[in-house]
């Protein structure tokens, strides 16, 4: 049988119908999407009106993050649940650390507040240990990562829990952040304002492009990058060349965490009333849209360019789907659906290629 | 065999593909040209719609609208989002909906604490802002004039949700308290933390009975966000620890009071050994369980009032008038305050009897 399939294979490299359809079933989803985009788009014009465009732009920019720190993990052929709910501590911590000085119920009343940088530091460090924690628990002990991280989730909701009790808070959602630090993440920059200030880009989309364009730096112009790839490939040749395994994991998943604590600090000031539910389910659909853009559970596959999409597509989706009407309890099927139709289509490469 | 049945499939999808494009223009060009008409866009964002009291507004809204497009000729699109109970999905969608340009916004806020800058945002696109049924702090109302607010004053019915239970315990004492001690020993069951109407509820509840002589016992309180099964939970467990010790069951809404009653029910408890139980809103299900005489009264919030005020404050704020000009009674410029009315078994058979 498996003969017969590789001889209709290779004969079928030489067909061009062939490849074309191979080419649309392996970008299926993206064109669906674009189908639908397209459909809402002649349905209802303003979908197209540079307003909502930006407001497309901006939730892409506030999702990308954990996207890109996931993609990381799921390169090893891990995954990481504890997203959400290192993305709701940071988000937390930030908060109460960037609270205006006369806020209503100011959790630290004693620091006032703290500069923004300093925060940021501080965030992104919370987040970079948290991923540490897992990857070290993933390297040391083989644990799957779906396990550590799962367990990992739990303690970090009893720690946000705990955390939003303290000081003056008690449990209440920390608002009242300061305007510098809303206008350092959802203010407009007057380089990016059109029309006469009507359509006005807000910062953190300036942020996800720079986080972007590092991150395409460290997959690909460093060994780290490339160890990684390789790790995830296949973990014994990558030991056996030379790869320190232990390192490279704990590190990818750090890197995950501190991207998880960059988008703690950007949530916590666009959402602008931050609870212990704050980025509760983020990981879901970050995997999801790293999933849709090509990043295989198999390992050692992916493309920062195709996380974008991935991400893009999925906002796309539940932007686009209510705008004609449909009905809001459909979005987890509809959500459900992509997610198991992409990895499906995915496996299909490797299982044509067996 | 396999490759042609492929090659079948792609051709037939790409035509499916054509097709769908096309019949994709065809609407869309069907649709532009009947636009004409004046259409009066309303975002209305719902903080959870499983709330059956919120679900009751939703209804209400979405029947007015078309009794009014019927009545007028006017178009209103009502567009209602559910933020399913968390502030990031409610910002969100509101970013959507002036994203779109919607004419008005109705916004029933997840946290108040965010309303501030869901006000700054809806003040900067120019779109008037309606809340209703969750109350943000005055100072934020006061950050734009088009902010207004739909609702009821918690602690109005906390007050007479008090004054049922005051009635019953000075009527008929002695079946209401159990222990003959006095003392009204309660439970209350508390709506989400934080929200003013929970806490609003509690303490005048309990204060109009103190204040009216009443000593009454606390026995064990907790939150069961406004939630029917969660409120089940906790009063299965305090049945079960404080047994027959409870006098009165104070609910900050009717879903946690039937889960009360829920609990007592899956004890196999007879409804003449349940304690006096109250709720607030007036729901469908809590007037049936009323009827029955599972539940001893509840407090009318007027949902459709708040729907009907709603529609119209949109419609006149959509055509620019100005609303403290007009036949709905704000106050302060900003308010428009609906009254809570009590309902026990008497008043039910008060409303029924004029028509029979």
């Amino acid at each position: 049988m498996s003969n017969s399939t590789k001889k209709l294979e290779l004969k079928g490299k030489s067909i061009t119908p062939k490849q074309v359809g191979d080419m649309l079933l392996n970008n299926a989803l993206i064109i669906i999407m674009l189908l639908v985009a397209a459909y809402v788009a002649v349905t209802q014009p303003s979908f197209l009106a540079p307003s909502s465009l930006i407001n497309l732009l901006s939730l892409t920019a506030a999702y990308l993050p954990v996207a890109l720190g996931i993609a990381g993990c799921i390169v090893l052929t891990g995954t990481d649940l504890s997203a959400g709910r290192a993305v709701g501590i940071t988000a937390c911590v930030a908060a109460s650390l960037l609270q205006a000085s006369d806020a209503a119920n100011k959790m630290w009343p004693n620091i006032g507040t703290l500069p923004i940088p300093v925060v940021i530091l501080i965030v992104v460090a919370i987040g970079a240990l948290i991923g540490a924690f897992n990857g070290f628990f993933v390297a040391k002990f083989k644990l799957h990562p779906f396990i550590v991280t799962l367990a990992t989730q739990l303690i970090l909701y009893t720690i946000l829990l705990l955390y939003v009790q303290q000081g003056n808070n008690k449990g209440m959602a920390i608002s009242g952040l300061s305007d510098g630090y809303r206008n350092f993440v959802v203010g407009n920059p007057p380089l990016l304002s059109f029309a006469g200030g009507k359509i006005q880009i807000p910062n953190y989309v300036i942020y996800a492009v720079l986080l972007t364009i590092l991150m395409w730096f460290i997959w690909n112009k460093t060994t780290f990058g490339k160890n990684m790839f390789a790790l995830g490939a296949n973990e014994e040749a990558a030991r056996v060349s030379g790869v320190n395994v232990f390192a490279t994991t704990i590190a990818v998943f750090a890197l995950a965490g501190a991207m998880y604590g960059w988008a703690g600090f950007v949530e916590s000031a666009r959402i602008a009333s931050n609870t212990a539910n704050t980025g509760v389910n983020y990981e879901l659909d970050a995997i999801a849209a790293c999933v849709i853009g090509g990043v295989s559970f198999v390992g050692g596959i992916g493309k920062i360019s195709g996380i974008v999409i991935g991400v893009i597509m999925l906002r796309l989706i539940f932007v686009a789907l209510p705008l004609v009407g449909m009905d809001q309890n459909l979005q987890y099927a509809i959500k459900g659906g992509i997610i198991l139709f992409a990895c499906a289509l995915d496996m299909r490469k490797y299982l044509v290629k067996k | 065999m396999i490759r042609t049945m492929k090659n079948c499939c792609i051709r037939y999808f790409s035509k499916g593909l054509c097709l769908l494009l096309a019949t994709a223009l065809l609407v869309g060009c069907g649709q532009s040209g009947q636009t004409e008409t004046k259409t009066l866009r309303v975002g209305v964002a719902v903080y959870l719609q499983t709330d059956t009291f919120i679900d009751a507004i939703v209804q209400d809204l979405e029947r007015l609208v078309q009794a009014r497009e019927a009545a007028d000729g006017i178009k209103i699109n009502l567009n209602i989002v559910d933020g399913r109970g968390s502030q990031i999905t409610q910002t969100e969608q509101i970013d959507r909906l002036i994203a779109l340009d919607y004419d008005v916004l109705c916004v029933n806020i997840v946290d108040r604490t965010s309303a501030a800058q869901l006000i700054d945002k809806a003040k900067e696109a120019g779109i008037p802002i309606i809340f209703f049924n969750r109350e943000p702090v005055a100072e934020d109302l006061h950050r734009w004039e088009q902010v207004y607010y739909v609702g009821a004053k918690a602690e109005e019915s906390g007050v007479i949700q008090g004054q049922i239970l005051m009635d019953r315990w000075l009527n008929a004492n002695p079946s209401m308290d159990k222990n003959g001690d006095g003392i009204l020993q309660y439970v209350m069951l508390e709506g989400e933390p934080g929200h003013q109407d929970a806490m609003l509820r509690t303490e005048y509840a309990v204060q109009t009975l103190t204040g009216a002589g009443v000593s009454v016992e606390r026995l064990a309180g907790d939150t069961a966000n406004w939630d029917r099964s969660q409120a089940a939970a906790r009063m299965s467990d305090w049945v079960n620890t404080l047994g027959d010790s409870i006098e009165a069951v104070i609910s900050n809404n009717d879903d946690m009071a039937l889960g009360a009653i829920d609990a007592y029910q899956s004890l196999d408890i007879p409804p003449e050994d349940m304690p006096v139980i109250v709720g607030v809103d007036a729901t469908d299900p809590a007037l049936k369980a009323v009827k029955e005489g599972l539940l001893y009264g509840t407090v009318l919030n007027d949902a459709q009032g708040i729907a009907e005020n709603m529609l119209e404050l949109a419609l006149l704020l959509e055509s620019g008038q100005d609303p403290s000009q007009s036949d709905l009674s704000l106050t302060d410029g900003k308010y428009i305050w609906l009254p809570y009315q009590r309902v026990t078994l008497r008043e039910l058979q008060a409303e029924q009897s004029p028509e029979s």
